[in-house]
């Protein structure tokens, strides 16, 4: 029965076990490991594996992998109208910074014209309240 | 569920973002399979040709949207070309033509030596002749090198039936090239054994 089965994964699958289900192959190796004369199972379907590997394969020619790769998927590029709203958000942006830095600037030297004035003023302050008490 | 590996997965992805590397790198992974996928199922040049551009165009479509877990992308390809070629070989039996295909069988010729091209010539003869099904059976086990499982699940039956058309398929071939087996091969010359 063991044996049977050997026949028919050979002349289904032929002599290269790797062709064969993966779940007999060990099955196939004990069966011929205990029965060596099985082995020539393996051998008969070797001479039409041969046989069917001198059939060569078609190599692609040039043309045919040229025009696949002619149309094989592109990075996208940017369209007039994507390029337009692109440089227009480029350019919003590039407004919005220089406000910022124009403010921050502003503001820093207000700040500090603004603290010249108060210390000046608590100078001045401070002078008065000198000048009552001294007389 | 088991999950799928994928050895295309990476590739894949990348063809799909319009890598150009990963684009030759695929072509040259998958075109020469398919290409004699369709040969061998059609025995025909030019309509393999046009079944392997065709099926390439459908994988770069596919590509950007390829769900990578469900099955390989191998196995899909297949899928695809096969389903290419069956159209064909349906549209075949539809047009009866004035010539028929070429089928003729050139039987033995023991005295003219078994050159590697002639032999191949041959065997393409002899797979030809095949019924589209046993064919078929033997081109994705034998030649596209796929799992039984794989195989079945293209052909949409079960590994048992399966294992009978590789069988009778194999036994068809051995009677076709039986003059061409090597002296002292045991079962040259006469055909089927079992």
């Amino acid at each position: 029965m063991k044996a049977e089965r050997l026949h028919e994964l050979a002349d289904a699958y032929g002599a290269d076990l790797r062709r064969w289900p993966a779940s007999e192959r060990a099955f196939a190796e004990s069966l011929i490991a205990a029965d060596p004369s099985l082995k020539s199972v393996l051998d008969e379907a070797a001479t039409l594996d041969a046989l069917l590997n001198a059939a060569p394969a078609p190599v692609p020619s040039a043309a045919l992998t040229a025009r696949v790769l002619a149309v094989a998927p592109k990075r996208k590029a940017r369209s007039r109208l994507g390029r337009a709203v692109w440089y227009l958000g480029a350019g919003w942006a590039a407004a919005a910074c220089a406000g910022v830095v124009a403010g921050v600037g502003l503001t820093t030297h207000l700040t500090a014209d603004a603290r010249a004035d108060a210390v000046l003023y608590q100078s001045s302050l401070t002078g008065v309240d000198d000048t009552e008490v001294l007389g | 569920m088991v999950a799928i590996v994928d050895p295309d997965e990476d590739l894949v992805r990348r063809v799909g973002q319009g890598d150009p590397a990963a684009a030759q790198t695929l072509v040259a992974r998958k075109l020469p399979r398919i290409l004699a996928l369709a040969q061998r199922m059609l025995g025909d040049a030019a309509e393999a040709e046009d079944v392997a551009q065709e099926a390439m165009l459908k994988a770069w479509r596919q590509a950007p949207k390829w769900a990578p877990g469900k099955a390989r992308f191998d196995t899909w390809l297949h899928r695809v070309a096969l389903n290419l070629c069956y159209d064909r070989l349906r549209r075949r039996r539809e047009i009866p033509t004035d010539t028929p295909p070429d089928r003729r069988d050139e039987g033995p010729a023991p005295d003219r030596g078994l050159l590697a091209a002639e032999t191949g010539v041959r065997v393409d003869a002899a797979l030809k002749r095949l019924p589209d099904r046993q064919r078929e059976a033997i081109v994705l086990c034998h030649y596209q090198e796929l799992s039984n499982i794989e195989a079945a699940a293209l052909m949409e039956i079960s590994v048992e039936a399966l294992e009978s058309l590789l069988s009778r398929g194999r036994r068809a071939l051995r009677q076709a090239l039986s003059d061409m087996a090597p002296a002292g091969s045991p079962r040259a010359g006469r055909g089927d054994g079992r």
